[in-house]
């Protein structure tokens, strides 16, 4: 859906996106993460035809951008950098004006299309009040709402959920789900950590303009080949399993074991059987603020 | 395609409450000159203030262009260089630019609507403003016995049938209008360049101011002909008789000019920058 | 999917988008300089053929657009404010001539017009901003107007009395689109103070289009010029004139203030001044003495007049104020370019007003002998 090649941009001395290598696939809910300043958000107006790349190509839907801006944007639906409308126009006039002022789209469904997709991003109630009057959140969802009129094959989404309260963060990504399993691949460009844990299926981590980490969200939090044991017989286990014990944490959560250990079954049973008292055990993963931080270490 | 986004652009022309404050300012000076005219009945001295108005005194259907040469120099247009001005820095300051070029609208596509409906502002203001001002002068100007029946008087002072009154001041109406394209190309120009809609306007008046000095100025004959204020005022040329086009066709080949380059240099620059906003 | 768009065939980047720009900028500027440029044809015409060409043009129709400039900063008193202006600023003026009896000057204004209409012995001047017609019958005597600036007529005035001796050729030059050969008159007569006059003149019907006066070298102190030249004689409704209803239309009897002195003074001035003979169209009180570049008139004013003048002389720079002795009577003299004004007596009497093209010497010489040789003669 998005593949780049070399994509760089470079203002003057300074290079704020350097030789990315994206490759977003049909279905993903592909995770963009990166600081602010990362060279994110160039990224994304390189992808939607907004900034002239330097050198390197993007291909959107399989096209080159921004040459076949006219045949690829139609079918994207995109929120950039936060929300825009007119101020002093209601929600369904700013929804109007974007629906005519480019290709597709007949005139007399309309109104309906907009009624449905504002009742999609919970904006279904929302009276002809300007927009200059709506909450951060509304706003929010109305830039959604702008993204989703066209029904767009591919959504590229800037800090979605920017401004909303935990039952709107649930709400958008329950939405943005529902989008992906109807066919939908959705590109997510984020700084929160959690937003994109929750949500995505592919992760590529921007870093000072370069792609550090690319890989699927699974792949990344794979098992460490650790097993973490929480037990008060601290000592006990130490002296049983020395040799394969490799730290002992102490803090909120107990006291606790980290074991090398392929087999979490037969380590249980061995620790049972020397009457080690075993409260839980668990294979370690990896968390993605570590792997992330890992990554954009200079 | 292009029609739906000119519709869309007029739409916004149209619902911008804005738009009708500034038709109503820039209608309130003319307005205020004829009733203060027609309380004093008093006449600038000739040689000083705008064109026909001592002769609106006499001849009440006149007041439409003495109302065009008060409002051309200055009042026109401010307002058209802030209404262009605001074309693409206002839609990148409201963050709605981005949103546009996503959709897709494509850029010369979008460029050419904006001027559209700068232009309808342009012809809406200037009709405006004449037909309050025919209204007014008719009814409280110049002596009711001429007013109402007599020929005109042109300015060498021979007579005017009311056709060729009308067409002529439809003509000086139109050349008002070009002259405020050429003023809307700058600005729409300047708007593709700053960052925002008020900058755009105030390097467009920037130029205006500085063209409308040096046309004062002996030391700067040699470029006179080249400013683009140079012939705005030569519409009274066209109630001379037999009309003189000398100034009129110079005019009208100058701002064509001006705005050729103008938006051929907005066209350019808007196509092949980068949106940051 | 679908054709190619045109761009992928024909690579647009901003270099190339720029550059059809610019290029098409530099067109649209370029192309009207060039054709300005275009050198002036050259004219194997002798410079006294020229000279007789231009004299037999003095019966010719034309019309025309022109601008003159003026440098001279005369003194601004009331009476004479609009002749200031006329020789002070510039003009844009627009003539029908068909000929000395019938035409129609325009002096063109920002806010309307003031026109000069002339049939046969009487003169129409319109004013636009007055609403204002004037009916005068056309006098010998009076004060420039902005009909004496169009290049024929200036011309018409400096060649009088001017032989083949004094001119020379000059280089041909474009004028209203005409390659004009030129013509360089340098005044005989010692006392002028005009250094030359440069005219170019239509080839086909020897119509002076362009006249330049020099005081010195240097930049001319005055020009006027054709913008736009028809040789062909206009139709008689160009230089037609009838009031509308809405103006007001006034019968003068006297024209100006030169006029005024020269039906109602008591006086009559010389028969010559500083050896140059007084013309046979003043045998009244105002005198014009000499021809062609060497010209003065004497007007004799009240003192109430005299004084206004005199107040005005006196505060532009360069006045030159002598007391009366026993040698001569009092004046107060100031030349601007090649135009010198001096106006006899001292405050609370009238006086005579000398103005013309002379130098400084010939004017006091004028001037005196105007004082020493005037005579008064009964009223009626």
């Amino acid at each position: 859906m998005i593949r780049t090649h070399g994509l760089t941009k470079a203002y003057g001395a300074i290079t704020a996106v350097d030789g990315l290598d994206l490759d977003v696939r049909e279905g993903d809910v592909y995770g963009f993460l990166g600081a602010n300043g990362s060279g994110k958000t160039t990224t994304v107006r390189m992808l939607l035809g907004l900034v002239l790349a330097t050198s390197g190509t993007a291909e959107v839907l399989g096209e080159e951008m921004p040459k076949a801006a006219r045949h690829v944007l139609p079918q994207v639906g995109a929120m950039v950098e936060g929300p825009a409308a007119y101020d002093h126009l209601s929600g369904r006039r700013n929804l109007a004006l974007v629906d005519a002022s480019g290709p597709g789209g007949a005139r007399s469904s309309r109104k309906a299309r907009i009624a449905e997709t504002l009742e999609r991003v919970g904006l279904g109630h929302v009276d002809d009040r300007p927009v200059g009057a709506y909450s951060l959140g509304m706003r929010q969802r109305l830039g959604l709402a702008s993204a989703l009129l066209r029904r767009p094959r591919l959504l590229v989404l800037d800090e979605p959920t920017n401004g909303l309260d935990p039952q709107g963060i649930h709400e958008i990504r329950e939405l943005l789900l529902e989008l992906n399993r109807e066919g939908t691949t959705v590109f997510l460009s984020s700084h929160l950590l959690a937003e994109i844990e929750q949500l995505c299926t592919r992760v590529g981590v921007l870093a000072r303009g370069r792609l550090v980490v690319q890989a699927p969200l699974a792949e990344l939090r794979g098992p460490t080949g650790r097993v973490a044991v929480h037990t008060p017989d601290v000592e006990l286990g130490r002296s049983l399993l020395d040799g394969t014990l490799e730290e002992v944490v102490h803090d909120d959560d107990g006291p606790r074991l980290l074991v090398r250990e392929p087999d979490p079954a037969a380590l249980n049973a061995r620790l049972v059987a020397a009457g080690v008292r075993v409260t839980a055990l668990v294979p370690e993963r990896r968390h993605l603020e570590d792997v992330v931080l890992e990554a954009s270490q200079p | 395609m292009t029609g739906a986004l000119i519709r869309v652009e007029l739409s916004k022309l149209v619902r911008s409450r804005r738009t009708w404050v500034t038709i109503a300012l820039i209608d309130a000076l003319p307005t205020l000159v004829a009733l203060l005219l027609a309380w004093t009945d008093l006449g600038p001295r000739p040689g000083t203030g705008p064109a026909f108005l001592s002769a609106v005194l006499t001849d009440g259907t006149l007041f439409p262009l003495a109302a065009l040469a008060i409002v051309l120099p200055l009042f026109l247009p401010i307002a058209v260089a802030i209404t262009a001005g605001e074309a693409i820095a206002g839609e990148a300051q409201q963050g709605t630019l981005r949103y546009l070029l996503v959709r897709p609208v494509g850029r010369t596509r979008l460029l050419v609507a904006k001027l559209v409906a700068v232009m309808a502002f342009v012809v809406l203001t200037v009709l405006v403003v004449a037909v309050t001002a025919y209204v007014l002068g008719v009814l409280l100007l110049g002596n009711e016995t001429v007013t109402a029946t007599g020929p005109a008087t042109s300015v060498s002072g021979s007579s005017m049938s009311t056709a060729e009154l009308l067409g002529r001041t439809g003509l000086a109406l139109g050349y008002a209008m070009l002259c405020m394209l050429c003023v809307a190309a700058i600005a729409l120009f300047f708007s593709t360049v700053a960052d925002s809609p008020l900058g755009a306007a105030l390097g467009t008046l920037a130029i205006l101011v500085a063209s409308t000095l040096l046309i004062t100025l002996d030391a700067a004959n040699a470029v006179q002909p080249y400013l683009p204020t140079r012939y705005w005022l030569a519409f009274v040329d066209l109630f001379r008789d037999p009309i003189l086009w000398r100034d009129v066709v110079r005019g009208v080949v100058l701002q064509g000019v001006y705005v050729v380059v103008f938006l051929g240099a907005g066209w350019a620059n808007f196509t092949t920058k980068d949106v940051t906003d | 999917m679908g054709d190619p768009p045109l761009c992928s065939v024909f690579e647009v980047t901003p270099f190339r988008r720029w550059c059809v720009v610019a290029l098409g900028t530099l067109l649209l500027i370029g192309v009207p300089i060039g054709l300005r440029a275009l050198p002036a044809a050259e004219s194997d015409v002798s410079a006294s053929a020229l000279l007789e060409r231009v004299r037999a043009s003095q019966d010719a129709g034309w019309s025309g657009y022109v601008e003159t400039e003026g440098t001279l900063q005369l003194p601004d008193a009331d009476q004479f404010s609009d002749v200031g202006a006329l020789f002070g600023e510039g003009t844009v003026l627009r003539a029908w001539w068909r000929d000395a009896d019938h035409w129609r000057v325009d002096q063109l204004l920002l806010t309307g017009e003031r026109d000069l209409i002339h049939d046969g012995g009487r003169t129409t001047a319109w004013d636009y901003e007055r609403a204002e017609a004037t009916v005068s019958r056309d006098p010998d005597i009076r004060l420039p107007r902005s009909a004496d600036l169009v290049p024929p007529e200036l011309a018409r005035r400096f060649l009088d009395g001017v032989g083949d001796g004094d001119v020379s050729r000059l280089d041909a030059r474009r004028v209203a689109g005409v390659s004009a050969p030129g013509l360089r008159i340098v005044p005989s007569s010692e006392l002028s103070s005009i250094d030359h006059v440069d005219l170019w003149a239509d080839p086909d019907t020897g119509v002076p289009l362009r006249v330049e006066v020099y005081a010195g070298s240097g930049k001319p102190a005055f020009t006027s010029t054709f913008e736009e030249f028809d040789g062909a004689r206009p139709p008689a409704a160009d230089v037609d004139f009838t009031a509308t209803p809405s103006s007001d239309v006034e019968y003068d009897d006297v024209l100006d203030i030169a006029d005024a002195a020269n039906q109602y003074a008591p006086v009559r001035p010389p028969r010559t001044v500083a050896g140059l003979a007084k013309s046979e169209s003043s045998d009244r009180a105002v005198g014009v003495y000499g021809e062609g570049l060497t010209q003065v008139i004497a007007i004799p004013l009240r003192d109430r007049e005299a004084d206004a003048l005199r107040d005005q002389l006196a505060v532009t720079p360069g006045v030159e104020r002598t007391d009366g002795t026993e040698d001569g009577p009092g004046r107060t003299l100031v030349t601007v370019g090649p135009l010198g004004v001096v106006l006899t007596g001292t405050e609370g009497e009238g006086g005579w007003l000398l103005a013309g093209t002379l130098n400084r010497d010939g004017l006091v010489r004028a001037a005196d002998d105007v004082v020493r040789g005037f005579r008064y003669v009964g009223r009626g």
